[in-house]
C-alpha cells in the first residue's frame, strides 16, 4: 500500500463528509452596513437518542454454500451521531481456494471498514428509525497468500511447471454504499446494502492478484459491485421526552 | 408490539436481484492470449541495384519447431503472408526454428536454421488465464540459405499479437 493511496482514500472521505456536513443551510448577507439581517437559526434539538446499532450478513453464509472456492463472514455496526447521521464500521474474514487444474494457492483476510451513513429519509417520529440511506467507506484488508504451484501448457514445446513463493500484502479501496434498513421488531432491523467498490492499490500486487478479497470481491478486478442483507439489533440510551 | 415498516415492501424489492447480480460463474473465461508469440515480418530487395526493402508475401512459407520430443516436430506451412509468429519455449531460454520460403525449398533441403535466444519472464495473466511467461528477445541467429540477414525490431515478446519483433530480410535472388 503506497502513500499516495491512503492519501487518496483520506482525500476521497475527507471531501464526502464535508459534502454532507456542508448540506446545512448557508445564509448571504445583503448589506450589512445599512440592513440588519441578523437572524436566529433556532437548532430542532435532537430529540432522537443515541443509538448503536450492531448487525452480521446473512447473504455471506448463503454464497458461502453457493461457492466451494472462496468464503466470507461480515459483521457491521453503526451509531447515531446527529442530522440522520450515522458513522459505520464492519469488519469480517473469508479466504479462497484456486484448484484449478493449472493453477493452485489459497488466500485468508481479515478487513475493516470504516465511514458514515446518511439517512435520506425524513423521520416521522423519534421512534421512527427506518432509514434510506447512501454512504462512503475506506476500507483495508491483508491479504495473505500462499505459495501457487502453476502449470503453463503448451502442446507444441511441453507443459512448464513452476512455483511462485507466497506473499502477505494490504489492500485498500473506497466504497460508495446506498441501501435501506426497516424495523421489524422494536429492536430488530432488517437491511440491505449495495456497494459500488473502487480498488486504490491493485498495481501493487497485478502479479499476485487473488481470486477472491474477503470484504471486496474479485481480487483481479478494479471495480465491483457487492450486495449485503443485514439482520441488526439496536441499542438505545438517552431519548428526550418532550 | 409487532411493527413491520410501511417501507418494508420497498425493501423486498432488490435482493432478490442484487444477489442474483454478485453471485458469478466459478471461473470465468480466459478471453487473453495465453501464450507469447514472436512475430516475424518477411522483407525483399525490389531488385539487386537498390535498397529499397518491401513485404514480400511468400508463396507457402514452412515453420517447422526443433521441439525436444521429435514427434511434435510438425511442418506449419502458411500460403500467402507476409508476417508470421512463432512460439518459444517456456522451458529453456534457447529454442530453434526450421524455415523454407516456400514448399519448393523443403523439399529439397534448402532450409534455415534460426535460433532463439531470451529471457523469459513469468506473467500472471488472470485467475482464469493462469501464468505464462512473457520474453526479452537477446539475440536471434540463422543460417544464410534463403535468408540473407535478420534485424530485431523489438525485443519484448509478450502475448500482444499486434507487435512485430523480427525483420527477416530473404536473399535478392529468391
Amino acid at each position: 500500500m503506497s502513500i499516495q493511496s491512503i492519501c487518496r482514500c483520506i482525500y476521497i472521505l475527507a471531501f464526502s463528509a464535508a459534502m454532507v456536513f456542508g448540506a446545512s443551510p448557508v445564509f448571504a448577507q445583503a448589506d450589512t452596513a445599512t440592513i440588519d439581517t441578523t437572524e436566529h437559526v433556532v437548532k430542532k434539538p435532537d430529540s432522537a437518542g443515541h443509538q448503536l446499532c450492531l448487525g452480521f450478513d446473512i447473504v455471506s453464509p448463503v454464497r458461502n454454500s453457493f461457492y466451494t472456492d472462496r468464503f466470507s463472514y461480515e459483521a457491521e455496526a453503526d451509531y447515531y451521531l446527529h442530522n440522520e447521521f450515522y458513522l459505520a464500521a464492519e469488519a469480517g474474514w473469508g479466504g479462497s481456494k484456486v484448484d484449478y487444474p493449472d493453477l493452485k494457492y489459497t488466500t485468508t483476510n481479515t478487513f475493516f471498514r470504516a465511514g458514515f451513513n446518511k439517512t435520506i429519509l425524513t423521520r416521522e417520529s423519534k421512534t421512527d428509525w427506518d432509514m434510506m440511506f447512501f454512504g462512503l467507506r475506506v476500507a483495508y484488508t491483508q491479504v495473505d497468500r500462499s505459495a501457487a504451484t502453476f502449470t503453463i501448457i503448451d502442446s507444441m514445446w511441453g507443459n512448464t511447471q513452476g512455483t511462485r513463493s507466497g506473499r502477505n500484502f494490504g489492500v485498500v479501496w473506497a466504497e460508495l454504499t446506498g441501501g435501506m434498513r426497516v424495523q421489524l421488531l422494536r429492536s430488530l432491523f432488517a437491511g440491505w446494502n449495495l456497494r459500488g467498490k473502487f480498488l486504490m492499490n491493485g498495481k501493487s500486487f497485478k502479479q499476485d492478484a487473488p481470486l477472491y478479497i474477503a470484504g471486496f470481491g474479485k481480487g483481479d478486478k478494479s471495480a465491483v459491485f457487492d450486495f449485503n442483507l443485514y439482520i441488526s439489533y439496536a441499542i438505545r440510551w438517552g431519548r428526550k421526552k418532550f | 408490539m409487532i411493527k413491520v415498516s410501511k417501507y418494508f415492501p420497498a425493501f423486498l424489492l432488490l435482493p432478490a436481484l442484487a444477489f442474483w447480480v454478485s453471485c458469478s460463474q466459478q471461473r470465468q473465461l480466459c478471453l487473453t492470449p495465453k501464450t507469447a508469440s514472436l512475430t516475424m515480418e518477411m522483407m525483399h530487395k525490389a531488385n539487386d541495384t537498390t535498397t529499397l526493402f518491401t513485404d514480400t508475401a511468400l508463396p507457402s512459407a514452412v515453420f517447422i519447431p526443433l521441439t525436444d520430443n521429435p514427434a511434435k516436430r510438425n511442418a506449419f506451412v502458411y500460403t500467402r503472408g507476409s508476417s508470421f509468429a512463432v512460439s518459444l519455449s517456456p522451458d529453456t531460454t534457447m529454442c530453434m526454428w526450421l524455415f523454407a520460403t516456400d514448399t519448393v525449398s523443403y523439399q529439397s533441403k534448402t532450409i534455415d536454421t534460426i535460433t532463439f535466444y531470451y529471457a523469459r519472464q513469468l506473467q500472471f495473466l488472470s485467475n482464469a488465464c493462469g501464468y505464462t511467461y512473457f520474453y526479452t528477445l537477446d539475440s536471434v541467429h540463422t543460417s544464410h540459405l534463403m535468408i540473407d540477414s535478420l534485424h530485431i525490431i523489438n525485443t519484448s515478446v509478450t502475448n500482444n499479437v499486434n507487435t512485430k519483433h523480427l525483420q527477416v530480410y530473404i536473399h535478392p535472388g529468391f
